[in-house]
């Protein structure tokens, strides 16, 4: 092997353990008991490593006055991520599919509208979104944080599709409309076996950033909806009493498994379909 | 009685005329080409004709109904793509079957149906694959067999052969041409392969910037093209042009190139041409020849091009080109002057200000 290599693997290597430290510490200090988090080293390996931590951080640890841990938090999670995911998915889809193939008129201008809302940040209209919501009484509840995650999910998502569907060839429309096959029957029997792919891809960004998401679930959900996040952050920052530095820690370990879980299952058809969509062969 | 019957179709993507004022009649069992260079509006007048993209002005029957304003799917055709355009998450028999599917038919019709196709165009084997699976020659087969199985009164095709290799493409042609044979369906078929559309074509419609310059039998376009463009277009190795001057001495026309006189007698005209006409002289490759009767002509050799059974021979006539089509063995060793026979009874001659037959 030539020096080069060596240097560049070694660089690598560093690179990797670098960026490991902090994640490396969370896992250590989660599996440690307090009296040794007090008086031993953050970088110290866990004498007696256990779950302890981990258990109360989901079963008993106080998010404000109620202590029943961060389960409550994952369920609520788990209750605005589904919806919110297939929905927003399933309208991207289609308005994809809608925009890039039919060519209703004022098409283009309709994208050009949905790239600045895609590239506006959110926090602009965060005030106005609030009025909307509680005009029409669905502040504070789970049916208005999933609209809030459909709204601001669709530009990013109909945009992801329509470039795919703009990338299929005009005539497979032509040839079912000949078969005589309509706007929904073309699009459930034809488009949507052909964007598996690209299904997935879009799934694994709107459950990633439906799932880490704070600030919407914050403002929009209401205290008996707030997600994982929010009750992370409850744990986390409680003035009250001393601070539980391996709960806490286990408690942010367990907020972040389930986007990991989803990387690690996807990954394969998140580059697959992201290079799907930009070669087409 | 006329299959498919348009009248002043008009057609404009914003200012831009694809389709002006046009007029065709497909009689029933007709293998009518649509033939032309690209932009020249016949894929469009097809999709007008299907139904797939909507018209300015103008009128379209399909087995004497107005289907003007109909939807594809009810205007009684049946259309082969380009680029084949097969569902590609389905199966072959799940494609074919597709449409009948949607028009909820009796499940052993579209068995039926599915059988008599598949032993039609010989994919009984291949009914369970995919179009991935398949070569470029099984999927247009497959985009055949779809449209067969709609057993509709008119088929169109929108360049089905243009992206096979040229093996494959005279073979499908063969396969088209018996299929018409057996079936007798009324064909609209689009095409700027002109051998395609001599080959497989009862009238040919040759367009040019959405018009129809000429309608008419393989032969007659070929013989007795009525406008320069097509004159051009139809024929390979291409016509000759001589751009001449017609000279008028009583009954006897005459074309003037320079100094040389080309004697027109022979030539039916349709109207006999003014004096100092200026006008094209076509005269296509087979039709100079290097001895026989026709008006005889000095040239000198410039060069020849053998091309298998034909050897095309280009000759310096004045102060133009002229190429000759001569049999290879004829066209061996010739070099020098040479005199040319020109048969002018079957020359073509245009006005040059209107390109139209004189």
């Amino acid at each position: 092997m030539k020096a080069g290599r060596i240097g560049l693997y070694a660089f690598l290597l560093g690179a990797a353990l670098f960026f490991s430290i902090p994640l490396l510490i969370v896992v250590m200090t989660s599996l440690k008991p307090m009296p040794e988090i007090r008086t031993g080293s953050i970088f110290a390996l866990p004498l007696a490593p256990n779950f302890d931590a981990w258990v109360k951080a989901w079963m008993s640890a106080c998010t404000g006055l109620a202590c029943e841990g961060i389960r409550v938090g994952f369920w609520n999670s788990f209750r605005i991520l589904i919806p919110s995911v297939a929905l927003s998915v399933m309208a991207g889809a289609l308005n994809g599919y809608a925009l890039a193939q039919w060519k209703p008129p004022g098409a283009n201008a309709l994208l050009t509208a949905l790239m600045l809302g895609a590239f506006i940040p959110y926090q602009v209209i965060l005030y106005p979104m609030v009025k909307i919501l509680s005009n029409v009484g669905l502040y504070n509840s789970l049916p208005g944080i999933i609209a809030v995650h459909i709204i601001f999910g669709l530009p990013v998502m109909t945009l992801i599709f329509r470039n795919f569907y703009a990338g299929l060839p005009d005539e497979l429309l032509k040839a079912a409309r000949v078969d005589g096959a309509g706007f929904w029957r073309i699009f459930v029997e034809i488009m949507l076996p052909l964007s598996v792919n690209i299904l997935i891809v879009a799934v694994i960004l709107q459950v990633t950033g439906i799932w880490n998401d704070y600030l919407l679930g914050l403002i929009f959900a209401g205290r008996d909806n707030a997600p994982m996040t929010v009750q992370l952050n409850l744990i986390v920052n409680t003035s009250m009493g001393e601070q539980e530095h391996n709960v806490n820690m286990a408690a942010t370990l367990l907020t972040a498994l389930p986007p990991l879980l989803v990387y690690f299952a996807s990954g394969r058809y998140f580059v697959r379909g992201i290079t799907a969509g930009a070669v087409k062969g | 009685m006329s299959a498919v019957q348009v009248r002043g179709l008009r057609k404009s993507y914003g200012p831009l005329d694809v389709l002006r004022d046009i007029d065709l009649e497909v009689r029933e069992g007709e293998f009518t080409v649509l033939l032309g260079p690209s932009g020249c509006g016949k894929s469009t007048l097809l999709s007008a004709i299907a139904g797939l993209d909507p018209v300015n002005a103008g009128r379209i029957e399909i087995g004497g109904v107005d289907v003007t304003d109909r939807d594809p799917s009810a205007r009684g055709i049946a259309m082969v793509f380009q680029s084949y355009a097969l569902y590609p998450t389905m199966t072959v028999r799940n494609n074919m079957t597709f449409g009948l599917r949607v028009k909820r038919l009796p499940k052993p019709e579209i068995e039926k149906r599915l059988t008599w196709a598949a032993d039609m165009l010989q994919l009984s084997a291949l009914l369970d694959r995919k179009p991935g699976q398949l070569s470029g020659g099984q999927r247009q087969r497959v985009a055949i067999g779809r449209a067969l199985v709609q057993q509709s009164r008119v088929f169109l095709f929108d360049e089905p052969l243009s992206n096979l290799d040229a093996k494959l493409r005279a073979e499908m042609r063969v396969e088209i041409k018996r299929l018409h044979r057996e079936l007798a369906p009324t064909v609209v078929y689009v095409t700027h392969d002109q051998i395609e559309a001599m080959t497989l074509a009862t009238r040919i419609a040759v367009m040019r910037g959405g018009r129809i310059e000429q309608y008419a039998t393989p032969d007659e376009l070929y013989e007795r093209p009525q406008t320069l463009f097509v004159a051009g277009f139809v024929g390979s190795p291409a016509m000759n042009f001589l751009p001449v001057v017609l000279r008028r001495n009583g009954p006897s026309v005459g074309a003037e190139l320079g100094d040389l006189r080309i004697p027109l007698d022979a030539y039916r005209f349709t109207a006999l041409p003014a004096d100092g006409t200026e006008a094209i002289l076509g005269i296509r490759p087979e039709h100079a020849a290097l001895a026989g009767a026709g008006v005889q002509v000095d040239t000198e050799t410039l060069f020849m091009e053998p091309m298998g059974a034909d050897t095309l021979g280009w000759f310096q006539l004045g102060t133009e080109k002229l190429a000759a089509r001569l049999a290879p063995q004829v066209a061996r060793g010739v070099n020098g002057p040479q005199r040319l026979a020109l048969d002018i009874a079957n020359a073509s001659i245009f006005a040059r200000d209107t390109e139209q037959r004189l």
